[in-house]
């Protein structure tokens, strides 16, 4: 199939990122953007939703045929675009509607009709937990996939992908929309052949990678007007042959919070192993050298910030010892900059928590779902610092050869539209960094969960012994239990501890996606005791066993607060879905990390004293704290993400010499 | 412990396997500042310059279109372990010497970034171009093909023996000033006068085209270039000037202060033989003309040009000296780094200085430049404005916009923002909080004790003139000047022999008179009243005569002191009537007369129990206390001694008209004091001396304030 010059075109070109604003522009701007968020667009969300679920009944008594030559029209006038199609959109909703409840059995609510919509309107859809997100973005994507220009629907991993696919493939394939999906394990010429399709479910991590691989093909033939004229002067030379994408036209993100902001400045890198034998040695030598410092003479470390300073001791100490060596160790900064390499391994990467062991190689965990990722790396040097203090044998580092950051890939969409569950407490970034506005879809049935009152404890050690009796309790009523963790070696304490207690469990740890989420479906079962990290088994429903509603639904333990408070609420909204009854209950510790690495050490004190003496109103006083905590995390978190844009830019603007950057 | 750059760069695949290479035509020299070795890099076309360390250049030079950073980065640290640059070391080197242009690279470069590069450059340099109003730079020729021309000829005068030549006729210059120094300093008085203002500028645009022109030349004998010449508009006013810059890179240090002071080398040449020739010529335009241009020459060098506090020709000249390039960007670096480190407690903070001894340098050059720019540029301001209130104004806005709106938001920025403050952010926020409410509380809130000072004059509080009652000679002293006198005691005696004469003729008329009228009662009734009428007036003459003869004696009307100081001299002398002979004064009260100026009158008339003191001139280290005020509520301009004003060596200024000294320039209002006499201080009637009021404490921004308001209404009758 030879592609129109306008869709060759659209292969090399993606839109042109802006710059974000500064100072007094980004005051006005968030102006700008409270405006597109404020309460007027979702009545007329809601409005229009109605006015479809009104046409339902003329659409009901159509048969199939007829139903589907409509759709037919719709393809054809949204292919052509322009006014009619804009006028049809409800129309269209509304058979594309019938199709569902006819070919995959579900309905969608107005709610989600609302959903769908905003969506269409590059609108950022707070959606609960529960309410049909996928069958949302099924129905976003029909439009969008009516164009014929990419559309990529973006799920947080391989699981998802296949079986949101699946599942809503039925509908498309009635629609005339043709739809497939990508995931790792696909070679290139499968991945060509799925991103042909009309819509294309992926991961963002397959996205990008695709994505800067495509680019590195085209290598410095970026500009897609000169692409074009190559590609159609001398056919046999176009570099566009081998590229599996067809452009970035229109991306629907599911679990958008975490996408486009948690994960959003890991960078990703494409990479290849590159010998350096200097290195690996300077490695060992640098964690010989680093287990003869002494912490508080000849270094300090900083865990709030991840850093460690050389002393002055520390510093000549470093230099009578290298006299001997050649090299890298010759030059002071050189040094000073493999020692502090070595020190950050030995103080802050931790086995079991960073990164965890496996046939002889460090394999580094996902710090959100606790999944160990054997193909990602630390950056050069780091990574074999860490391997040294193990006490491996050193790989080669990775050279990296592209390189981009999940942000700086969503912002080159033309059309980005995305759904959570939690959004609201991100929406000035959302906007900031992606245009993106907010807008929060209701729920379809009132949300009747029990929120039970934060239990707040001076030590660890009493807070992981209340849990588990409080678990031995509850699951004496059969109800089912989900204990959210924050980590790993979390999990892995509760799990010892209800061993004692003879319960047995569920542990949602590193295991394959599918299990997971099978794990997570039952979840909701009677008797069940679940154990999982906060991120594990994300985009699976835990729908409650037969007569679980009755005596009290899910019930859900949270063992710290996080970060942001984002994750917390995603973590309750998994009990009480769609109207059933649940509770949610956080246990927190004044030893709880949020609280070590965020909170000022005064503060800090100041809130366990009171607690030790049960001062009146110690509890608001904890409360707050946490508080503080997580708002110091968060802007902490936030500046790291833009300095990584602005750093990006820096780049861009510096070494432009170099060539037009990769986006 | 500073930050150290990482060695390996996460950014490094992006440049990795880039074949770039200098420019081509950049010159490279080596320069010594302080001992160490840098390495210059100069872009002729854009008369740009770039300072790199020789690890750097190490690898700077490496580079070549054949070979790829990656390569060379790694011959680098093979063959220098302990300098190479790590990665993120290389990067910021290389986009660096891009910024600086000074790269070569493939065609592939991404247009769109230069072209943004290049709108943003463009609007940053028309926006210090409006914000530094008073020097305003407008490029506008290439002089090079003239000064290609005549560089054989001028070029040839610059050596020694020129310099022999040039010290010879600026020292005879020198000499002639000394002889004429009165003259020069009477002329100086009327050179900013309107009408000496046109001339004052042709001299100014000659001598700076001149001066400028000494730079070039200078420039072009050492081997630079010279291809920019345009006008800077300085203080409004348009004047030439040329771009030398390209002498920075010259390796000799002699040679760099030798052009940067060309200028000067010039512009004294210039003045010494305009000095000649005003010596010799009689008044006239040339006269005045000369006059003009030594002027310019010597009063704008040492203002300006030589002043290293500014930047112009002697802060080149010192940065030479001291060998410390960059001297004012690095000071303020500095100072901000000083303030971070000890303030703020930034242990990560750097300073841009390489030794002690720079240190040193950069803290004495940041603190006074930044005073004495201040100091400059507000003496200019104030004097635009008092020639020209609309472009005065419109200066100040710009001023406080660059100079206080631009700083504080620049400062609210850093501390917003700034990534050293990451860590230190509350601390640095809590400080300037700290300092701010100190500040305020320290301006708006403590009343700070306040007073005035006013000039005066004692006078006794009871004292009359003595006046001679009639016309006479004084013939007598029997007081002498400075004795103690009773009341009635005679003081001088004065004679009058035309009333003694007249005394007598009068009498004789009274004899005739009466013997008249006894004949007339017997033969002619009719006269005897006309006679009897005539003799009463003969008698009443008879009676004033001898009043004043009686008065010819003067005599005490009180007790006291007999001043009279200059008594001595009329002995002999005729006095017509009613003359002030001297004063008796009463030593036992005065009271101070002060005259207290619009400006504070309001003060001291609101403030009801102010404290006042009162010291006299010549015994300043005794105060005197003064009690029991009377404010004289009107304003008057007659001093009560012309010893207070300008002619009578006091400083109120009197009216130009005035030839007594004796009127005020400006209405002042008299305040009436009673003083006490201590034994060490001799209170006498006429001493001059000044009055300390204390007034109420006030804030000393309130009062700043008034001072403003005050300083316009009177300059600008706002």
């Amino acid at each position: 199939m030879t592609a129109t010059p306008s869709q060759e075109y659209r292969r090399v070109h993606h839109e042109t990122a802006t710059t974000l604003h500064k100072g007094l522009d980004a005051r006005v701007n968030s102006f700008v953007g409270r405006y597109h968020r404020r309460a007027k667009v979702l009545q007329e969300l809601q409005a229009e939703a109605e006015r479809i679920d009104s046409q339902a009944k003329r659409w009901s008594e159509m048969s199939d045929q007829q139903l589907s030559e409509h759709l037919r029209e719709f393809r054809m006038q949204f292919r052509r675009g322009g006014k009619e199609a804009k006028q049809s959109i409800g129309e269209a909703l509304a058979a594309i509607r019938e199709v569902s409840d006819r070919k995959v059995g579900l309905r969608p609510f107005p709610t989600q009709l609302a959903g769908a919509l905003a969506l269409h309107r590059g609108f950022l859809a707070e959606m609960a937990t529960g309410e049909g997100k996928t069958l949302v973005a099924g129905l976003a994507a029909v439009l969008a996939g009516w164009t014929r220009r990419p559309c990529h629907i973006i799920t947080v991993n391989d699981y998802l992908v296949r079986r949101d696919e699946e599942w809503i493939k039925p509908i498309y394939q009635f629609c005339g929309v043709s739809v497939g999906y990508v995931t790792g394990d696909m070679k290139p010429a499968e991945r060509r052949k799925e991103y042909g399709f009309d819509v294309t479910y992926t991961t963002s991590k397959e996205a990008l990678a695709d994505f800067l691989r495509d680019r590195l093909q085209m290598g410095a033939m970026v500009n897609p007007t000169r692409q074009l004229l190559r590609t159609m002067l001398s056919p046999q030379n176009s570099v566009t042959d081998g590229l599996v994408m067809r452009g970035l036209d229109t991306a629907i993100v599911d679990e958008a919070d975490s996408i486009l902001i948690d994960e959003a400045v890991t960078p990703l890198i494409i990479s290849a192993p590159r010998q350096n034998e200097e290195l690996r040695e300077a490695s060992v030598i640098a964690n010989e050298i680093v287990s003869e410092l002494e912490p508080g003479i000849d270094y300090e470390s900083d865990t709030r910030y991840r850093e460690t300073r050389l002393t002055t001791a520390g510093i000549e100490k470093l230099q009578k010892r290298c006299e001997s060596y050649s090299g890298l160790w010759r030059g002071q900064d050189r040094r000073i900059d493999l020692i502090r390499q070595a020190l950050m391994a030995r103080e802050f990467f931790v086995n079991g928590k960073q990164y965890v062991l496996q046939n002889g190689r460090v394999v580094i965990v996902d710090e959100f779902t606790g999944r160990p990722m054997p193909q990602r790396s630390w950056r050069q040097g780091l990574h074999q610092a860490v391997e040294a203090k193990e006490g491996l044998t050193l790989t080669d580092p990775a050279e990296t050869i592209a390189r981009l950051s999940f942000q700086r890939y969503f912002r080159l969409y033309r059309r980005l539209s995305g759904m959570t569950g939690t959004a609201r407490e991100a929406s000035e970034e959302f906007w900031q960094i992606y245009k993106l506005p907010v807008v929060r879809i209701p729920t379809n049935k009132p949300c009747i969960r029990q929120q039970w009152p934060d239990q707040i404890f001076a030590d660890e050690a009493t807070k992981f012994e209340v849990i588990a009796q409080d678990v031995e309790r509850l699951h004496q009523t059969g109800r089912p239990i989900l204990i959210g963790t924050r980590n790993v070696t979390t999990s892995e304490r509760v799990a010892s501890l209800l061993d004692q207690r003879g319960l047995s469990y569920h542990l949602l740890n590193a295991t394959r996606l599918q299990e997971e989420a099978n794990i997570i479906a039952r979840a909701g079962e009677k008797n069940q005791i679940t154990i999982a990290t906060n991120m594990a088994g994300r985009g699976t429903d835990i729908k409650l066993g037969t007569g679980m509603a009755e005596i009290g639904g899910l019930h859900v333990i949270a063992t710290e607060r996080h970060e942001s408070g984002r994750v917390d609420r995603q973590l309750f909204g998994r009990s009480g879905r769609q109207g059933d009854p649940g509770s949610a209950q956080a246990f927190v510790s004044l030893e709880d990390e949020l609280l070590r690495r965020y909170l000022n050490s005064i503060l800090l004190k100041q809130t366990a004293a009171m607690l030790r003496g049960h001062f009146p109103a110690w509890q608001a006083a904890t409360k707050t704290a946490f508080g503080i905590a997580q708002r110091n995390a968060q802007q902490i978190a936030y500046k790291q993400r833009t300095a990584v844009l602005k750093m990006d830019s820096w780049l861009d603007e510096a070494l432009s010499f170099a060539g037009a950057p990769i986006a | 412990m500073a930050e150290t750059p990482q060695t390996f760069s996460e950014s490094w695949y992006r440049i990795a396997n880039q074949q770039i290479a200098l420019r081509q035509g950049i010159n490279v020299r080596r320069q010594n500042f302080r001992g160490e070795r840098w390495i210059i890099l100069e872009n002729p076309f854009s008369n740009q310059f770039f300072r790199l360390t020789p690890a750097a250049y190490e690898f700077v030079a490496r580079l070549r279109r054949d070979r790829t950073v990656a390569e060379i980065w790694k011959e680098c640290m093979e063959r220098f372990p302990d300098i190479a640059p790590g990665q993120e070391q290389v990067i910021q080197l290389l986009s660096q010497l891009y910024y600086a242009n000074l790269l070569q690279y493939s065609d592939a470069a991404d247009s769109a970034q230069l072209f943004e590069r290049y709108q943003r450059m463009k609007q940053r340099e028309t926006q210090s171009r409006w914000l530094n109003i008073m020097f305003m730079r407008f490029p506008l020729l290439d002089p090079d093909i003239f000064l290609n021309k005549t560089i054989g000829f001028v070029g040839k005068l610059i050596n020694p023996i020129g310099a022999l030549i040039w010290a010879m006729v600026v020292g005879w210059a020198l000499k002639l000033a000394f002889d004429n120094w009165s003259m020069l300093k009477a002329q100086s008085e009327g050179v900013l006068a309107p009408q000496n203002l046109p001339l004052l500028y042709l001299g100014l645009v000659f001598v700076k085209s001149l001066h400028e022109f000494g730079h070039a030349y200078f420039c072009k004998k050492y081997g630079g270039e010279v291809h920019v010449m345009g006008v800077l508009i300085m203080i409004f006013t348009p004047t030439p000037y040329v771009d030398a810059t390209s002498s920075w890179s010259f390796r000799s240090r002699k040679q760099r202060i030798l052009v940067g002071a060309a200028g000067m080398i010039v512009e004294l040449f210039v003045a010494a033989i305009a000095m000649m020739v005003w010596a010799n010529s009689s008044r006239g335009v040339v006269h005045n003309l000369c006059y003009n241009i030594v002027f310019v020459a010597s009063v704008s060098t040492v203002l300006f040009n030589l002043n290293p506090l500014l930047r112009f020709d002697g802060y080149y000249i010192l940065s030479d000296l001291l060998d410390i390039p960059n001297l004012s960007q690095r000071s303020t670096r500095h100072l901000r780094h000083l303030f971070e480190r000890y303030i703020f407690g930034i242990r990560k903070s750097e300073s841009p200085s390489n030794s002690n001894s720079e240190k040193a340098w950069f803290t004495v050059f940041g603190i006074s430049s930044g005073i004495y720019r201040v100091f400059v540029f507000g003496r200019i301001l104030l004097f635009v404005a008092d020639r020209l209130l609309l472009i005065g104004i419109i200066m100040a806005v710009v001023c406080a916009i660059s100079w206080i709106c631009v700083p504080v938001v620049k400062y609210v920025k850093y501390l917003a923002s700034d990534p050293i403050l990451d860590r230190h952010r509350v601390r640095a926020v809590a400080i300037t909080a700290g300092l701010a409410a100190v500040l305020i509380v320290l301006l708006d809130v403590i009343p700070f004790p306040r007073h005035f000072r006013a000039s005066g004059v004692v006078e006794a509080k009871v004292y009359s003139h003595e006046v001679n009652g009639a016309a006479g000679f004084m013939s007598r002293l029997v007081a002498l000047p400075g004795s103690q006198v009773k009341a009635g005691d005679t003081l001088a005696v004065f004679s009058n022999p035309e009333l003694e004469l007249e005394l007598a003729a009068s009498k004789a008329n009274r004899t005739e008179t009466q013997a008249r009228l006894l004949q007339a009662m017997g033969h002619e009734t009719a006269n005897i009243k006309p006679l009897s009428s005539k003799l009463d007036s003969v008698e009443k003459r008879i009676s004033r005569i001898n009043v004043e003869l009686a008065s010819l004696t003067l005599r005490a009307r009180q007790n006291g002191f007999w001043v009279a100081p200059s008594i001595e001299e009329g002995l002999g002398r005729w006095f017509a009537k009613g003359t002030s002979m001297g004063l008796i004064v009463d030593p036992g009260s005065f009271e101070f007369v002060a005259t207290v100026l619009q400006d504070d009158v309001d003060q001291l008339f609101a403030n009801t129990n102010s404290l006042a003191q009162v010291r006299i001139i010549g015994q300043a280290d005794t105060a005197l206390s003064a009690s029991n005020f009377r404010k004289i509520p009107a304003e008057t301009r007659k001093l009560p001694s012309p010893a207070l004003g300008w002619t009578g060596g006091g400083d109120i200024p009197v009216a130009k008209q005035d030839s007594q000294g004796q009127h005020a320039a400006e209405p002042f209002f008299q305040v009436r004091a009673d003083i006490q006499s201590t034994g060490d201080v001799a209170l006498l009637h006429g001493r001059t001396g000044k009055v300390r009021f204390d007034l109420e404490p006030e804030p000393l921004f309130t009062r700043g304030i008034r001072k403003m308001r005050q300083l316009l209404q009177k300059r600008y009758q706002i």
